[in-house]
Protein backbone atom coordinates (compact mmCIF):
# COMPACT_ATOMS: atom_id res chain seq x y z
CA UNK A 1 0.00 0.00 0.00
CA UNK A 2 1.72 3.13 -1.55
CA UNK A 3 -0.08 5.84 0.96
CA UNK A 4 1.37 4.26 4.27
CA UNK A 5 4.14 6.71 3.98
CA UNK A 6 2.54 9.55 3.79
CA UNK A 7 0.80 9.25 6.82
CA UNK A 8 2.44 11.81 9.39
CA UNK A 9 3.75 9.72 12.37
CA UNK A 10 3.93 11.79 15.35
CA UNK A 11 6.09 11.13 17.91
CA UNK A 12 5.64 11.73 21.12
CA UNK A 13 7.53 14.73 22.95
CA UNK A 14 9.82 13.39 25.29
CA UNK A 15 11.77 16.66 27.44
CA UNK A 16 13.13 14.27 30.03
CA UNK A 17 16.54 13.39 29.14
CA UNK A 18 16.30 10.24 31.55
CA UNK A 19 13.35 9.28 29.18
CA UNK A 20 14.97 8.99 26.74
CA UNK A 21 17.49 6.71 27.86
CA UNK A 22 14.58 4.33 29.42
CA UNK A 23 13.28 4.80 26.08
CA UNK A 24 16.28 3.03 24.60
CA UNK A 25 16.75 1.03 27.04
CA UNK A 26 13.20 -0.40 26.40
CA UNK A 27 14.23 -0.56 22.26
CA UNK A 28 17.24 -2.35 23.11
CA UNK A 29 15.77 -5.54 25.17
CA UNK A 30 12.41 -5.03 23.45
CA UNK A 31 15.12 -5.75 20.10
CA UNK A 32 17.10 -8.21 21.98
CA UNK A 33 14.87 -10.30 23.36
CA UNK A 34 11.96 -11.86 20.98
CA UNK A 35 9.46 -14.69 21.17
CA UNK A 36 8.51 -15.93 18.06
CA UNK A 37 5.24 -17.97 17.34
CA UNK A 38 5.71 -19.42 13.93
CA UNK A 39 2.55 -20.32 12.15
CA UNK A 40 3.99 -23.26 10.17
CA UNK A 41 2.46 -23.15 7.27
CA UNK A 42 3.88 -24.69 4.03
CA UNK A 43 7.31 -25.87 3.19
CA UNK A 44 9.23 -23.18 4.93
CA UNK A 45 8.84 -24.11 8.39
CA UNK A 46 11.85 -26.86 8.14
CA UNK A 47 14.12 -24.68 7.95
CA UNK A 48 13.55 -23.33 11.15
CA UNK A 49 14.38 -26.42 13.79
CA UNK A 50 18.43 -26.06 11.72
CA UNK A 51 17.87 -22.14 12.70
CA UNK A 52 16.57 -23.07 16.12
CA UNK A 53 19.46 -26.08 17.46
CA UNK A 54 22.59 -26.67 17.75
CA UNK A 55 23.78 -25.66 14.13
CA UNK A 56 22.63 -22.03 14.18
CA UNK A 57 21.19 -21.37 17.22
CA UNK A 58 18.75 -18.71 17.72
CA UNK A 59 18.80 -18.73 21.84
CA UNK A 60 22.20 -16.61 21.72
CA UNK A 61 20.52 -13.75 19.73
CA UNK A 62 17.62 -14.06 22.33
CA UNK A 63 14.91 -15.52 20.30
CA UNK A 64 12.52 -18.22 21.94
CA UNK A 65 10.22 -19.73 20.48
CA UNK A 66 6.87 -19.92 22.34
CA UNK A 67 3.71 -21.23 22.29
CA UNK A 68 0.90 -18.94 22.64
CA UNK A 69 0.33 -15.63 20.69
CA UNK A 70 -0.39 -14.10 23.82
CA UNK A 71 3.05 -14.71 25.14
CA UNK A 72 4.87 -13.91 21.26
CA UNK A 73 6.03 -11.17 19.88
CA UNK A 74 6.63 -12.08 16.44
CA UNK A 75 4.49 -13.81 13.97
CA UNK A 76 6.56 -15.89 12.15
CA UNK A 77 4.67 -17.43 8.38
CA UNK A 78 6.68 -19.77 7.16
CA UNK A 79 5.10 -20.84 3.27
CA UNK A 80 2.04 -20.34 1.92
CA UNK A 81 -1.12 -19.32 2.96
CA UNK A 82 -4.21 -20.95 2.17
CA UNK A 83 -7.72 -19.46 2.43
CA UNK A 84 -8.42 -21.16 5.06
CA UNK A 85 -5.53 -20.85 6.86
CA UNK A 86 -5.00 -17.12 6.81
CA UNK A 87 -8.26 -16.98 8.94
CA UNK A 88 -6.26 -19.01 11.41
CA UNK A 89 -3.47 -16.63 10.94
CA UNK A 90 -5.62 -13.24 11.15
CA UNK A 91 -7.26 -14.26 14.51
CA UNK A 92 -4.11 -15.65 16.01
CA UNK A 93 -2.10 -12.05 14.85
CA UNK A 94 -5.23 -10.27 16.40
CA UNK A 95 -4.42 -11.63 20.04
CA UNK A 96 -0.68 -11.28 19.86
CA UNK A 97 0.40 -8.45 22.31
CA UNK A 98 1.50 -5.34 21.18
CA UNK A 99 4.27 -4.45 20.09
CA UNK A 100 3.98 -6.98 17.59
CA UNK A 101 5.76 -8.11 14.33
CA UNK A 102 5.26 -10.73 11.48
CA UNK A 103 7.80 -12.00 9.48
CA UNK A 104 6.79 -13.75 6.12
CA UNK A 105 9.58 -15.99 5.08
CA UNK A 106 9.01 -17.70 1.87
CA UNK A 107 8.19 -16.62 -1.76
CA UNK A 108 4.75 -17.54 -1.26
CA UNK A 109 3.94 -14.89 1.30
CA UNK A 110 5.58 -12.45 -1.36
CA UNK A 111 3.69 -12.95 -4.01
CA UNK A 112 2.24 -16.45 -4.23
CA UNK A 113 5.12 -18.08 -5.23
CA UNK A 114 4.74 -21.16 -7.13
CA UNK A 115 0.93 -21.13 -6.25
CA UNK A 116 0.50 -17.94 -7.87
CA UNK A 117 -1.89 -19.97 -10.00
CA UNK A 118 -4.35 -21.52 -6.87
CA UNK A 119 -7.33 -20.65 -6.64
CA UNK A 120 -6.69 -21.60 -2.85
CA UNK A 121 -4.17 -19.72 -1.71
CA UNK A 122 -3.58 -15.90 -0.46
CA UNK A 123 -1.24 -14.43 -2.71
CA UNK A 124 0.28 -11.33 -1.09
CA UNK A 125 0.37 -11.57 2.84
CA UNK A 126 1.02 -8.02 3.14
CA UNK A 127 -2.54 -7.13 2.05
CA UNK A 128 -4.30 -8.88 4.93
CA UNK A 129 -1.80 -7.78 7.72
CA UNK A 130 1.25 -5.37 7.66
CA UNK A 131 4.39 -7.26 7.27
CA UNK A 132 7.84 -5.75 8.60
CA UNK A 133 9.61 -7.89 6.89
CA UNK A 134 10.18 -10.48 4.56
CA UNK A 135 12.85 -12.89 3.53
CA UNK A 136 12.03 -14.55 0.32
CA UNK A 137 13.57 -17.86 -1.54
CA UNK A 138 12.17 -20.87 -1.87
CA UNK A 139 12.51 -21.78 0.87
CA UNK A 140 15.28 -19.64 2.67
CA UNK A 141 18.09 -21.29 3.85
CA UNK A 142 18.75 -20.86 8.27
CA UNK A 143 21.23 -18.30 7.50
CA UNK A 144 18.90 -16.10 5.86
CA UNK A 145 16.25 -16.70 8.58
CA UNK A 146 18.96 -15.33 10.65
CA UNK A 147 20.08 -12.88 8.78
CA UNK A 148 16.26 -11.51 8.15
CA UNK A 149 15.95 -11.41 11.72
CA UNK A 150 18.96 -9.66 12.74
CA UNK A 151 17.66 -7.08 10.85
CA UNK A 152 14.24 -7.33 12.04
CA UNK A 153 16.02 -6.54 15.63
CA UNK A 154 18.06 -3.29 14.47
CA UNK A 155 15.11 -2.35 12.91
CA UNK A 156 13.41 -2.79 16.47
CA UNK A 157 16.12 -1.06 18.44
CA UNK A 158 15.83 2.33 15.67
CA UNK A 159 12.48 1.78 16.49
CA UNK A 160 11.66 1.40 12.55
CA UNK A 161 9.62 -1.70 13.25
CA UNK A 162 5.93 -0.13 13.70
CA UNK A 163 4.14 -1.86 11.38
CA UNK A 164 1.86 -2.95 14.28
CA UNK A 165 0.53 0.41 14.37
CA UNK A 166 -0.42 0.25 10.56
CA UNK A 167 -2.91 -2.37 11.12
CA UNK A 168 -4.93 -0.35 13.41
CA UNK A 169 -4.08 2.99 11.44
CA UNK A 170 -5.66 1.30 7.83
CA UNK A 171 -8.34 -0.76 9.44
CA UNK A 172 -10.42 0.04 6.91
CA UNK A 173 -7.69 -1.49 3.79
CA UNK A 174 -6.82 -4.36 5.73
CA UNK A 175 -10.46 -5.36 6.29
CA UNK A 176 -11.37 -4.97 2.98
CA UNK A 177 -8.98 -7.22 1.41
CA UNK A 178 -10.28 -9.49 4.05
CA UNK A 179 -13.81 -9.51 3.28
CA UNK A 180 -13.15 -9.70 -0.16
CA UNK A 181 -11.69 -13.21 0.78
CA UNK A 182 -13.76 -14.63 3.41
CA UNK A 183 -17.06 -13.03 2.34
CA UNK A 184 -18.59 -9.59 3.93
CA UNK A 185 -19.75 -11.42 7.16
CA UNK A 186 -16.21 -12.11 7.97
CA UNK A 187 -15.62 -11.26 12.06
CA UNK A 188 -12.71 -11.69 14.19
CA UNK A 189 -13.45 -11.97 18.20
CA UNK A 190 -10.93 -8.61 18.59
CA UNK A 191 -12.70 -5.49 18.37
CA UNK A 192 -9.59 -3.80 16.78
CA UNK A 193 -11.49 -0.31 16.09
CA UNK A 194 -11.78 -0.17 19.78
CA UNK A 195 -8.23 -1.16 20.33
CA UNK A 196 -7.07 1.75 18.08
CA UNK A 197 -8.89 4.26 19.94
CA UNK A 198 -7.14 2.56 23.13
CA UNK A 199 -3.61 2.92 21.92
CA UNK A 200 -4.77 6.55 20.51
CA UNK A 201 -4.54 4.81 16.82
CA UNK A 202 -7.30 6.14 15.16
CA UNK A 203 -6.90 7.90 12.10
CA UNK A 204 -8.69 7.98 8.66
CA UNK A 205 -7.58 4.96 7.53
CA UNK A 206 -9.56 3.10 10.31
CA UNK A 207 -12.96 3.20 9.40
CA UNK A 208 -14.41 3.18 6.25
CA UNK A 209 -16.74 1.09 3.90
CA UNK A 210 -15.58 -1.94 4.93
CA UNK A 211 -15.39 -1.48 9.18
CA UNK A 212 -19.42 -0.50 8.19
CA UNK A 213 -20.10 -3.36 6.48
CA UNK A 214 -18.56 -4.61 9.50
CA UNK A 215 -20.68 -3.37 11.35
CA UNK A 216 -24.16 -4.28 9.59
CA UNK A 217 -23.20 -7.73 10.07
CA UNK A 218 -21.72 -8.08 13.46
CA UNK A 219 -22.83 -10.37 16.01
CA UNK A 220 -22.38 -9.56 19.56
CA UNK A 221 -19.62 -12.17 20.77
CA UNK A 222 -20.72 -14.08 23.56
CA UNK A 223 -19.03 -16.41 26.20
CA UNK A 224 -18.98 -20.02 25.47
CA UNK A 225 -20.86 -22.17 27.72
CA UNK A 226 -19.57 -24.18 30.44
CA UNK A 227 -20.79 -27.58 30.69
CA UNK A 228 -18.97 -30.77 32.16
CA UNK A 229 -18.40 -33.96 29.51
CA UNK A 230 -20.63 -33.48 26.05
CA UNK A 231 -23.35 -34.71 25.12
CA UNK A 232 -22.59 -36.87 21.67
CA UNK A 233 -25.31 -36.54 18.86
CA UNK A 234 -26.75 -39.31 17.29
CA UNK A 235 -25.05 -39.72 14.10
CA UNK A 236 -27.36 -38.83 11.06
CA UNK A 237 -28.71 -42.17 9.30
CA UNK B 1 19.02 -5.40 65.79
CA UNK B 2 16.80 -2.15 64.98
CA UNK B 3 13.71 -1.51 63.13
CA UNK B 4 15.64 0.17 60.42
CA UNK B 5 17.96 -2.44 60.28
CA UNK B 6 15.64 -5.21 60.18
CA UNK B 7 13.46 -3.12 57.28
CA UNK B 8 16.48 -2.42 55.05
CA UNK B 9 17.50 -6.58 55.34
CA UNK B 10 13.65 -6.99 54.58
CA UNK B 11 14.16 -5.31 51.44
CA UNK B 12 17.57 -6.32 50.61
CA UNK B 13 16.94 -9.50 50.85
CA UNK B 14 14.44 -9.97 47.94
CA UNK B 15 16.37 -7.82 45.94
CA UNK B 16 19.31 -9.97 46.62
CA UNK B 17 17.36 -13.46 45.83
CA UNK B 18 16.09 -11.27 42.43
CA UNK B 19 19.82 -10.87 40.96
CA UNK B 20 21.44 -14.57 42.12
CA UNK B 21 17.93 -15.77 40.39
CA UNK B 22 18.38 -14.57 37.64
CA UNK B 23 21.94 -15.79 37.35
CA UNK B 24 20.04 -18.81 38.05
CA UNK B 25 17.73 -18.83 35.09
CA UNK B 26 20.62 -18.25 32.69
CA UNK B 27 22.80 -21.02 34.39
CA UNK B 28 19.98 -23.11 33.37
CA UNK B 29 19.46 -22.07 29.79
CA UNK B 30 23.70 -21.97 29.33
CA UNK B 31 23.70 -25.19 30.72
CA UNK B 32 20.83 -26.54 28.42
CA UNK B 33 22.07 -25.15 25.82
CA UNK B 34 26.21 -26.69 26.65
CA UNK B 35 24.52 -30.13 26.51
CA UNK B 36 22.84 -29.35 23.17
CA UNK B 37 25.79 -27.84 21.76
CA UNK B 38 24.71 -24.94 21.08
CA UNK B 39 26.09 -21.10 22.10
CA UNK B 40 23.21 -20.28 24.70
CA UNK B 41 21.36 -16.99 25.42
CA UNK B 42 24.02 -13.43 26.23
CA UNK B 43 24.38 -12.71 30.04
CA UNK B 44 22.03 -10.49 30.08
CA UNK B 45 18.91 -12.48 28.58
CA UNK B 46 16.32 -13.26 31.61
CA UNK B 47 17.14 -9.25 32.08
CA UNK B 48 16.51 -8.70 28.51
CA UNK B 49 13.29 -11.10 28.84
CA UNK B 50 11.63 -8.97 31.68
CA UNK B 51 11.98 -5.43 30.94
CA UNK B 52 10.64 -6.69 27.75
CA UNK B 53 7.92 -8.21 29.30
CA UNK B 54 7.24 -5.52 31.20
CA UNK B 55 7.40 -3.05 28.41
CA UNK B 56 4.47 -4.35 26.00
CA UNK B 57 2.01 -1.87 25.55
CA UNK B 58 -0.93 -5.05 25.79
CA UNK B 59 -1.50 -5.87 28.56
CA UNK B 60 -4.27 -8.48 28.50
CA UNK B 61 -5.71 -8.45 31.77
CA UNK B 62 -8.49 -11.27 32.32
CA UNK B 63 -9.87 -9.29 35.50
CA UNK B 64 -8.90 -9.02 39.04
CA UNK B 65 -8.08 -12.42 40.33
CA UNK B 66 -5.80 -13.01 37.64
CA UNK B 67 -3.83 -9.96 38.52
CA UNK B 68 -4.19 -10.89 42.62
CA UNK B 69 -2.91 -14.14 41.24
CA UNK B 70 0.17 -13.50 39.59
CA UNK B 71 1.14 -11.01 42.82
CA UNK B 72 0.37 -14.07 44.99
CA UNK B 73 2.59 -16.10 43.09
CA UNK B 74 5.50 -13.47 43.26
CA UNK B 75 4.56 -12.03 46.98
CA UNK B 76 4.77 -16.18 48.25
CA UNK B 77 8.23 -16.18 47.44
CA UNK B 78 9.05 -12.62 47.89
CA UNK B 79 8.01 -13.30 51.75
CA UNK B 80 9.54 -16.89 51.69
CA UNK B 81 12.86 -14.99 50.88
CA UNK B 82 12.87 -12.89 54.20
CA UNK B 83 12.61 -16.15 56.00
CA UNK B 84 15.85 -17.69 54.41
CA UNK B 85 19.01 -16.72 56.04
CA UNK B 86 21.72 -15.63 54.18
CA UNK B 87 25.32 -14.93 55.12
CA UNK B 88 25.41 -11.46 57.25
CA UNK B 89 21.30 -10.94 57.07
CA UNK B 90 18.46 -13.09 59.13
CA UNK B 91 15.87 -11.51 58.30
CA UNK B 92 12.86 -13.12 60.00
CA UNK B 93 13.86 -16.04 59.83
CA UNK B 94 14.16 -16.87 63.50
CA UNK B 95 10.60 -15.87 64.16
CA UNK B 96 9.24 -17.89 61.36
CA UNK B 97 11.12 -20.63 61.42
CA UNK B 98 10.96 -23.62 58.79
CA UNK B 99 7.46 -24.67 58.92
CA UNK B 100 6.78 -20.97 58.02
CA UNK B 101 8.74 -21.22 54.71
CA UNK B 102 6.85 -24.60 53.81
CA UNK B 103 3.87 -22.80 53.96
CA UNK B 104 4.73 -19.51 52.08
CA UNK B 105 6.45 -22.08 49.38
CA UNK B 106 3.02 -23.49 48.22
CA UNK B 107 1.18 -19.98 47.98
CA UNK B 108 2.79 -19.16 44.39
CA UNK B 109 1.23 -22.17 43.08
CA UNK B 110 -2.31 -21.86 44.99
CA UNK B 111 -1.52 -17.73 43.26
CA UNK B 112 -1.31 -19.28 39.72
CA UNK B 113 -4.15 -21.55 40.38
CA UNK B 114 -7.05 -18.65 41.58
CA UNK B 115 -5.52 -16.46 38.35
CA UNK B 116 -5.63 -18.87 35.67
CA UNK B 117 -9.01 -19.62 36.79
CA UNK B 118 -9.90 -16.45 35.41
CA UNK B 119 -8.17 -17.09 32.38
CA UNK B 120 -10.61 -19.62 31.03
CA UNK B 121 -8.82 -21.12 28.85
CA UNK B 122 -8.83 -25.57 29.17
CA UNK B 123 -5.21 -25.77 28.70
CA UNK B 124 -4.31 -23.29 31.48
CA UNK B 125 -7.16 -25.51 33.80
CA UNK B 126 -5.20 -28.73 32.72
CA UNK B 127 -1.92 -27.12 33.60
CA UNK B 128 -3.10 -25.81 37.14
CA UNK B 129 -4.75 -29.45 37.77
CA UNK B 130 -1.77 -31.27 36.94
CA UNK B 131 0.47 -28.07 38.90
CA UNK B 132 -1.39 -28.68 41.99
CA UNK B 133 -1.02 -32.81 41.51
CA UNK B 134 2.38 -32.40 41.13
CA UNK B 135 2.73 -30.57 44.89
CA UNK B 136 1.04 -33.17 46.11
CA UNK B 137 3.72 -35.84 44.81
CA UNK B 138 6.86 -33.62 45.91
CA UNK B 139 5.59 -31.95 48.95
CA UNK B 140 5.07 -35.44 50.91
CA UNK B 141 8.98 -36.65 50.57
CA UNK B 142 9.85 -32.36 51.13
CA UNK B 143 8.06 -32.74 54.54
CA UNK B 144 9.63 -36.12 55.51
CA UNK B 145 12.87 -34.85 54.43
CA UNK B 146 12.26 -31.12 56.42
CA UNK B 147 11.07 -33.12 59.35
CA UNK B 148 13.85 -35.37 59.77
CA UNK B 149 16.54 -32.64 59.14
CA UNK B 150 14.21 -30.71 62.52
CA UNK B 151 14.19 -33.47 64.44
CA UNK B 152 17.86 -34.24 64.18
CA UNK B 153 18.85 -30.50 64.88
CA UNK B 154 16.13 -30.52 67.92
CA UNK B 155 14.81 -27.26 66.21
CA UNK B 156 12.92 -25.99 63.34
CA UNK B 157 14.65 -22.75 63.42
CA UNK B 158 16.85 -22.38 60.19
CA UNK B 159 19.08 -20.35 62.04
CA UNK B 160 20.00 -23.36 64.42
CA UNK B 161 20.18 -25.67 62.08
CA UNK B 162 22.31 -23.71 60.09
CA UNK B 163 24.58 -23.24 63.32
CA UNK B 164 24.39 -27.25 64.20
CA UNK B 165 25.94 -27.93 60.73
CA UNK B 166 28.68 -25.40 61.03
CA UNK B 167 30.07 -26.38 63.78
CA UNK B 168 32.05 -29.16 63.12
CA UNK B 169 32.69 -28.48 59.87
CA UNK B 170 31.90 -30.44 56.87
CA UNK B 171 31.29 -33.47 59.08
CA UNK B 172 28.56 -32.14 60.80
CA UNK B 173 26.77 -31.31 57.38
CA UNK B 174 23.54 -32.52 57.22
CA UNK B 175 24.75 -34.09 53.81
CA UNK B 176 27.27 -36.31 55.78
CA UNK B 177 25.38 -37.10 59.11
CA UNK B 178 21.83 -37.76 56.79
CA UNK B 179 23.04 -38.67 53.27
CA UNK B 180 19.43 -40.77 52.28
CA UNK B 181 17.63 -37.43 53.53
CA UNK B 182 19.91 -35.55 51.22
CA UNK B 183 19.53 -37.63 48.41
CA UNK B 184 15.56 -37.63 49.12
CA UNK B 185 15.59 -34.02 49.24
CA UNK B 186 17.33 -33.34 46.11
CA UNK B 187 14.76 -35.22 44.49
CA UNK B 188 12.02 -33.62 46.14
CA UNK B 189 13.23 -30.04 44.86
CA UNK B 190 14.23 -31.38 41.46
CA UNK B 191 10.74 -32.42 41.11
CA UNK B 192 9.64 -28.38 42.69
CA UNK B 193 11.32 -26.71 39.88
CA UNK B 194 8.90 -28.16 37.69
CA UNK B 195 11.68 -29.46 35.16
CA UNK B 196 11.87 -32.10 33.03
CA UNK B 197 11.26 -34.97 33.65
CA UNK B 198 8.86 -33.45 35.82
CA UNK B 199 7.73 -31.14 33.69
CA UNK B 200 4.09 -32.16 33.75
CA UNK B 201 2.59 -28.66 34.05
CA UNK B 202 4.55 -26.82 31.63
CA UNK B 203 4.39 -29.64 28.75
CA UNK B 204 4.59 -26.90 25.94
CA UNK B 205 4.03 -29.28 23.40
CA UNK B 206 0.91 -31.44 24.85
CA UNK B 207 -0.97 -28.45 26.40
CA UNK B 208 0.81 -25.11 25.16
CA UNK B 209 2.75 -24.08 28.51
CA UNK B 210 -0.25 -24.41 30.93
CA UNK B 211 -0.42 -22.24 33.57
CA UNK B 212 1.23 -19.78 31.60
CA UNK B 213 -0.96 -20.07 28.47
CA UNK B 214 -3.10 -17.04 28.44
CA UNK B 215 -0.30 -14.79 30.04
CA UNK B 216 1.40 -11.99 27.90
CA UNK B 217 3.34 -8.79 28.64
CA UNK B 218 4.10 -7.88 32.41
CA UNK B 219 1.54 -11.43 33.31
CA UNK B 220 4.10 -13.51 31.66
CA UNK B 221 6.77 -11.10 32.86
CA UNK B 222 5.80 -11.72 36.65
CA UNK B 223 5.95 -15.40 35.96
CA UNK B 224 9.40 -15.30 34.64
CA UNK B 225 10.44 -13.21 38.20
CA UNK B 226 8.90 -15.61 40.11
CA UNK B 227 10.79 -18.30 38.77
CA UNK B 228 14.00 -16.53 39.49
CA UNK B 229 12.88 -16.85 42.83
CA UNK B 230 11.76 -20.06 42.61
CA UNK B 231 15.17 -21.07 41.68
CA UNK B 232 16.56 -18.90 44.22
CA UNK B 233 14.35 -20.68 47.18
CA UNK B 234 14.59 -23.90 46.51
CA UNK B 235 17.73 -24.24 45.64
CA UNK B 236 18.96 -21.64 48.62
CA UNK B 237 16.62 -24.21 51.21
CA UNK B 238 18.84 -26.93 50.18
CA UNK B 239 21.81 -25.35 51.27
CA UNK B 240 20.81 -24.49 54.24
CA UNK B 241 19.65 -28.07 55.16
CA UNK B 242 22.11 -29.69 53.99
CA UNK B 243 25.13 -28.00 52.94
CA UNK B 244 25.59 -26.14 56.41
CA UNK B 245 24.38 -22.59 54.54
CA UNK B 246 26.89 -20.53 53.90
CA UNK B 247 29.82 -18.95 56.19
CA UNK B 248 30.25 -16.57 53.63
CA UNK B 249 28.67 -15.17 50.05
CA UNK B 250 31.51 -16.68 48.02
CA UNK B 251 31.30 -20.23 49.88
CA UNK B 252 26.92 -19.69 49.87
CA UNK B 253 26.79 -18.77 46.21
CA UNK B 254 29.04 -21.21 45.23
CA UNK B 255 27.08 -24.16 46.85
CA UNK B 256 23.69 -22.61 46.11
CA UNK B 257 24.95 -22.85 41.93
CA UNK B 258 26.35 -26.27 42.33
CA UNK B 259 23.09 -27.56 44.09
CA UNK B 260 20.91 -26.49 41.14
CA UNK B 261 23.11 -27.70 38.47
CA UNK B 262 22.36 -30.85 39.79
CA UNK B 263 18.63 -30.91 38.58
CA UNK B 264 19.39 -29.07 36.10
CA UNK B 265 22.00 -31.10 34.48
CA UNK B 266 19.73 -34.08 34.33
CA UNK B 267 16.76 -32.11 32.87
CA UNK B 268 17.44 -31.57 29.96
CA UNK B 269 18.36 -34.61 28.93
CA UNK B 270 15.00 -36.50 29.73
CA UNK B 271 12.02 -36.58 28.11
CA UNK B 272 8.39 -35.46 30.08
CA UNK B 273 6.77 -38.08 32.78
CA UNK B 274 3.01 -38.35 32.91
CA UNK B 275 1.09 -37.76 35.87
CA UNK B 276 0.21 -40.65 37.34
CA UNK B 277 3.99 -41.95 37.08
CA UNK B 278 5.36 -38.90 38.87
CA UNK B 279 2.89 -39.83 41.90
CA UNK B 280 4.31 -43.01 41.43
CA UNK B 281 8.21 -42.10 41.16
CA UNK B 282 7.88 -39.21 44.29
CA UNK B 283 5.61 -41.29 46.42
CA UNK B 284 7.79 -44.35 46.02
CA UNK B 285 11.42 -43.57 45.75
CA UNK B 286 11.90 -40.20 47.68
CA UNK B 287 9.44 -40.78 50.64
CA UNK B 288 11.33 -44.55 51.05
CA UNK B 289 14.50 -43.08 51.25
CA UNK B 290 13.09 -40.27 53.47
CA UNK B 291 11.29 -42.47 55.75
CA UNK B 292 14.94 -44.86 55.88
CA UNK B 293 16.82 -41.41 56.90
CA UNK B 294 13.96 -40.46 59.37
CA UNK B 295 14.77 -43.97 60.92
CA UNK B 296 18.43 -43.42 60.87
CA UNK B 297 18.24 -39.72 62.88
CA UNK B 298 16.00 -41.33 65.58
CA UNK B 299 18.25 -44.58 66.29
S1 LIG C 1 8.35 -20.44 -1.33
FE1 LIG C 1 8.81 -22.53 -1.96
S2 LIG C 1 9.45 -23.55 -0.07
FE2 LIG C 1 8.37 -21.69 0.51
S3 LIG C 1 6.24 -22.30 0.85
FE3 LIG C 1 6.43 -21.59 -1.26
S4 LIG C 1 6.82 -23.44 -2.44
FE4 LIG C 1 7.24 -23.92 -0.29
Amino acid sequence: MGSIKQIPVVEAKRTNPLARVFDDLVRFCRSRSLFILHYCTGCGAIELPPAMTSRFDMERLGIQPMVSPRQADILLITGYVSIKTLKRVILTYEQMGSPKYVIGICSCTVNGGMYWQSYATAKKLDEYMPVDLYIAGCMPRPEAVIAGLQQLMDKIHSGEASSWEDYYRNYDYYLGNQQKLFGEDWQTPTDVISEAKHYDLLSEGTLGDHTRLLEQHQKPLEALEMRLGHEQEEPAK
Amino acid sequence: MSATELLIELILMPLVAFVVGMMMVLMMRRIAAKLQRRIGPPFFQPLYDIVKLHSKKTQVSHGLIHDIGIVMAMGGYIAAETLLPVPGMNGIAEKGGIITLLYLMMIPSLGLALGVGQCANPNGSIGIARALTAMLAYDIPLVIVVFGVAYAAGTTNLIDIIAVQQAGGFETWGATQMPLLAIAGLIAMHASLGKQPFEIYIAPAEIATGPMVEMGGKYLGGLFVMQCFQLYTTSVLYVCLFLGGGTNWFDFLLKSFLVLAIPMSIAYLFPRYRTEDLLRLMWKWPVMLGLIGVAFVFV
